[in-house]
Order: structure tokens, then sequence, then C-alpha cells
């Protein structure tokens, strides 16, 4: 059951029921609904960027515990980077997620609590939704699909 | 040798009446679909607990589901959910099976009490 533990570390567990930056921003500057079609999650991303920094992000959606703590995680994570470091943390974090688990990742910080997705190959779309999501609101595309 | 199609039938209601039973004892479950002559099939949600999470954790002790949306999304938005956890019975499966999938719910349910 370690495998299980290192999954639903006590901060996943956390921003799962008391999800950060869990509301909508009028009109933001780039939005996209992110969707996995095989289970159902969906979320909605609004991200604000003033000059060529992301001043403001917020989500909502239904999903999982994973999807939705990855979301929160992100949130938090992004507020006051640049956009070329919110795509770069983008790659990043996709490499931790889906780097084989007995090989070393990078330290992302609390990011790095997500790490344990590797585990289980058929979570690591729970944990990279929101980060699809952020991709295609940052490259203004309306939908982020999984499949 | 021949299984005999009728006592299968039987064993498989047994096993379902049981499972419903004790499903619906669980605090924060509900069965989704309770059709009177349905085949050995209990789709059930609980409350707080995606299924997806549930799926995981129930795998890790060694049970088997089904988790999401079946391809039935028309039905999800019926009953107004996201997904349900599936437990498909066969006439391989047994009432101690039961018992091992609810208190592996209990597990599922300590971890995100």
């Amino acid at each position: 059951m370690s495998e299980l533990t290192d999954l639903y570390q006590e901060v996943i567990l956390d921003h799962n029921r008391r999800p950060r930056n869990f509301r909508t921003i009028e009109a933001p500057s780039h939005h996209a609904e992110g969707y996995n079609p095989l289970c159902g999650d969906r979320l909605n991303l609004y991200v604000q960027v003033s000059g060529d920094t992301i001043t403001d992000v917020a989500f909502e959606g239904s999903g999982c515990a994973i999807s939705k703590a990855s979301a929160s995680l992100m949130t938090d994570a992004l507020k006051g980077k640049t956009v070329s470091e919110a795509n770069s943390l983008f790659e990043r974090f996709h490499k931790v997620v889906t780097t084989p688990p007995d090989q070393p990742v990078e330290d992302l910080g609390k990011l790095s609590v997500l790490a344990g997705v590797r585990e289980f190959p058929v979570r690591v779309k729970c944990a990279s939704l929101a980060w699809h999501t952020l991709k295609a609101a940052l490259d203004r595309e309306q939908i982020a699909s999984t499949e | 040798m021949a299984i005999d199609r009728q006592a299968a039938l039987a064993h498989e209601d047994a096993v379902l009446e049981y499972a419903t039973g004790q499903v619906r004892e669980i605090p924060g479950a509900r069965i989704i679909g309770e059709a009177r002559h349905k085949t050995g099939v209990l789709s059930f949600v609980l409350e707080g607990v995606h299924p997806h999470d549930a799926g995981t954790i129930l795998d890790q002790q060694g049970v088997a589901v089904r988790t999401g949306q079946h391809c039935a999304q028309p039905v999800m938005d019926c009953y107004r959910i996201t997904a349900t956890i599936r437990a498909s019975l066969g006439i391989y499966n047994t009432r101690e099976d039961i018992d091992v999938l609810v208190s592996a719910l209990d597990k599922v349910r300590a971890v995100f009490a």
C-alpha cells in the first residue's frame, strides 16, 4: 500500500477538500475548457495575463481528487509567473509525471507531490488535465482534451 | 463439465442481492440502477469520493471494479452524477468476495474521511 500513500498524500487530500482559486474570473484574457471524455472530468480554467505576467488564475469544474488537487496546485504555482515561465513549467511538470517511476525526476517543489501518479499510469491524465488546459488557454485554443 | 444455466443465474441473483444489501448499509453509498430483474451488476457512488479515486484504492486491495461513465453519459446526466463505481458479479463470485469489497470500501472512505 506504500504506492497508495505516495499517491494520496496529505497535500493532495487537502487540495481536494479545499481547492485553491476555485472560482471564475470575469472576462479573463485567456480561457479554456479541459475535458477527459474517458472519465467525464471537466474543468474551466481562467487566466488573467497583464503584460507578460500571469496575475490571476482560477478554475472550476468536477473531477477526481488527483485532477482537482493538480489544478489547485497549478493555479497556486502560476501566479506571478511570465507566460514563458508557465510554458516551461508545463513541459517540466509533464516530464515529471510521465517519467518511469524508477527514474529520478526534477524537484518541482509542491507540484512534486503529484509525481506519485507515475506508479498509476491510468491516473497520469488526471494529473495532467489542468496543465493541458493551461496550454490550450495560453495558445488560445478553446478546448483541451486528453484523448 | 456443463454449467446449469438456471443454477448459474440463481447464484448470480443471490450474490447480487447480498451485495446490494451490504453496499446499501455503507454510509454515504447510493446505488444507481435498481431494476428488479437486472443482471449481476452493482453500480453505486460514494458521497465525497470520486469513483476513479475509489477504483485506484480498491485495485490496490485486489478488488477489480470498473469506474467512470461506462459509455453511458446520458444516464449519468439523468442521475446528475459524473461517474459510478461498478462491481460486476459472475458465477465465480461469492459472498466472501462481497465482504472483501465492502471492507476495501471502508479503506476508501478512511482515505477521504
